[in-house]
């Protein structure tokens, strides 16, 4: 077949369009092949053909370029390694803003600061003066126990020292009772009696009490008649009483006198007695 | 970027060979479609469908069996009448016509595009009216060359060489344009 008669039938075109059948394209791509004309003509009839269409053609809309690409995002190879490899992100530097101080949080927050101290303060002194109440009650307390101690100690010593005495000396007990008398039946005191001493001690068993204008008065009575030698306190009993010295009695006994004693016993009024066995 | 190079980095699917093919053949493409379908949307789908069937298909593109642009331009083109055909476009809208779609590109287009598509109007112009018939129904209708045969009762050896004399006169005169 004439070449150019080949190029002119009009086949080389259709080809292009695609619209040859299997056969007919095979035999055109193997004439193209076996005549370096026909394969020109071709590549010049898709030149034209492309400069046509781009010619006429308009770009498409970005909207399909987009729509493209991200379907086709997934089957793309992924990108060697970066050439430019990001640079550390450089900590924002922060931008000093000197703002114009505002007075007015401070001011608030001063006068907080200043109420809750107060309130505080009022609290605290509140708190204080409630320990310092009860630190000087217990130390009233403390003074009131070290004072009972005290009067406690002397007391004890006290009587420490009369029983020393008594354990040491050679005291006679002498009973008075007024079993035999009218005034007090069942009235009963012990006077000891040391009378190289010359010391003499009550120990009030069982006494009435008697009114405030009178007191019991003891007495020892001797060769030159009854001697009062002291006051006797009913109140205080089973304890011994100091009484003023003698050296000499062959009885003791109590009247009731008036208050502060009498020279001279009131012997109507004897309330108890007792001979020196 | 030579055409080997291409080829091997869509086959490598490498992304920046996808956007060089995109530049430089989107336009030419959606031409090949948008001068089938009139509708502007449903162009622009058949464009994203055929663009992506092209990349995936790139492994089974044969070098020996033509060229790159001949192949995409024929996978749009396919997709463009598929879609002519399929239900969702009736043929009452297939009444793209050349004067059309050149109003199309003037009244649509910016500045440079209504340039280039005075020069279009002008290429038309340089076609005889057998001719400018083919390229009509052929390129703007896609019709194929034995349906045009047989709609038109114009024998196929006819049909063939007047297509043939239609794209050497457009040849020619790009050129010279």
């Amino acid at each position: 077949m004439n070449i150019q008669e080949y190029i002119e039938s009009g086949k080389l075109e259709l080809f292009l369009l695609g619209e040859l059948t299997e056969r007919e394209r095979e035999e055109v791509i193997a004439m193209a092949k076996a005549h370096p004309q026909i394969q020109e003509e071709l590549e010049a009839l898709e030149q034209s053909m492309f400069a046509f269409d781009e010619l006429t053609g308009k770009v498409p809309s970005t909207q399909v370029k987009e729509k493209i690409f991200a379907s086709l995002e997934n089957e793309f190879k992924k990108e060697e390694a970066p050439k430019v490899t990001s640079a550390p992100s450089l900590a924002p530097v922060e931008s000093k803003v000197v703002k114009i101080t505002p007075w007015k949080p401070f001011a608030v927050a001063a006068s907080l600061v200043a109420v809750l101290a107060s309130a505080a303060a009022i609290y605290f002194a509140g708190k204080f003066y409630e320990t310092d109440q009860k630190f000087t009650a217990l130390l009233q307390d403390q003074q009131v126990m070290a004072d009972n101690l005290n009067q406690v100690k002397l007391e004890y010593e006290e009587t420490d020292s009369r029983l020393d005495r008594l354990v040491a000396g050679d005291f006679r007990r002498v009973e008075m009772i007024g079993e035999t008398l009218s005034m007090q039946k069942d009235a009963k005191v012990d006077v000891f009696w040391d009378q190289k001493a010359q010391e003499v001690f009550v120990a009030v068993n069982n006494l009435n009490s008697l009114s405030a204008e009178f007191d019991y008065q003891l007495w020892a009575i001797g060769k030159d008649g009854p001697v009062g030698i002291g006051l006797v306190n009913a109140g205080e009993k089973f304890t011994l009483q100091q009484m003023q010295a003698v050296a000499e009695a062959g009885a003791f006994a109590i009247t009731i006198e008036p208050k502060g004693g009498s020279k001279a016993p009131t012997l109507e009024k004897l309330v108890v007695l007792g001979e020196v066995a | 970027m030579q055409e080997e190079e291409i080829i091997a980095g869509l086959r490598a699917r490498d992304r920046k060979t996808t956007e060089y093919l995109y530049e430089k053949y989107s336009r030419a493409l959606f031409a090949v479609i948008s001068r089938i379908i009139s509708d502007q949307d449903i162009a622009e789908e058949v464009f994203h469908d055929a663009f992506i069937k092209i990349t995936r298909k790139i492994d089974s593109y044969e070098e020996s069996k033509g060229r790159l642009y001949t192949w995409m331009a024929n996978i749009c083109r396919n997709s463009a009448i598929d879609k002519l055909r399929s239900k969702e476009i009736s043929q009452t809208t297939k009444t793209n016509t050349i004067d059309d779609f050149v109003f199309g590109l003037e009244s649509q287009s910016g500045t440079m595009e209504q340039v280039e598509g005075i020069g279009v109007r002008e290429l038309m112009n340089q076609l005889n009216e057998d001719q400018r018939f083919i390229i009509e129904y052929i390129y703007f209708q896609g019709y194929t060359h034995s349906e045009l045969s047989e709609e038109f009762d114009i024998p196929l050896g006819t049909v063939k060489s007047r297509v043939r004399a239609a794209l050497q006169v457009l040849k020619k005169n790009i050129e010279r344009i």
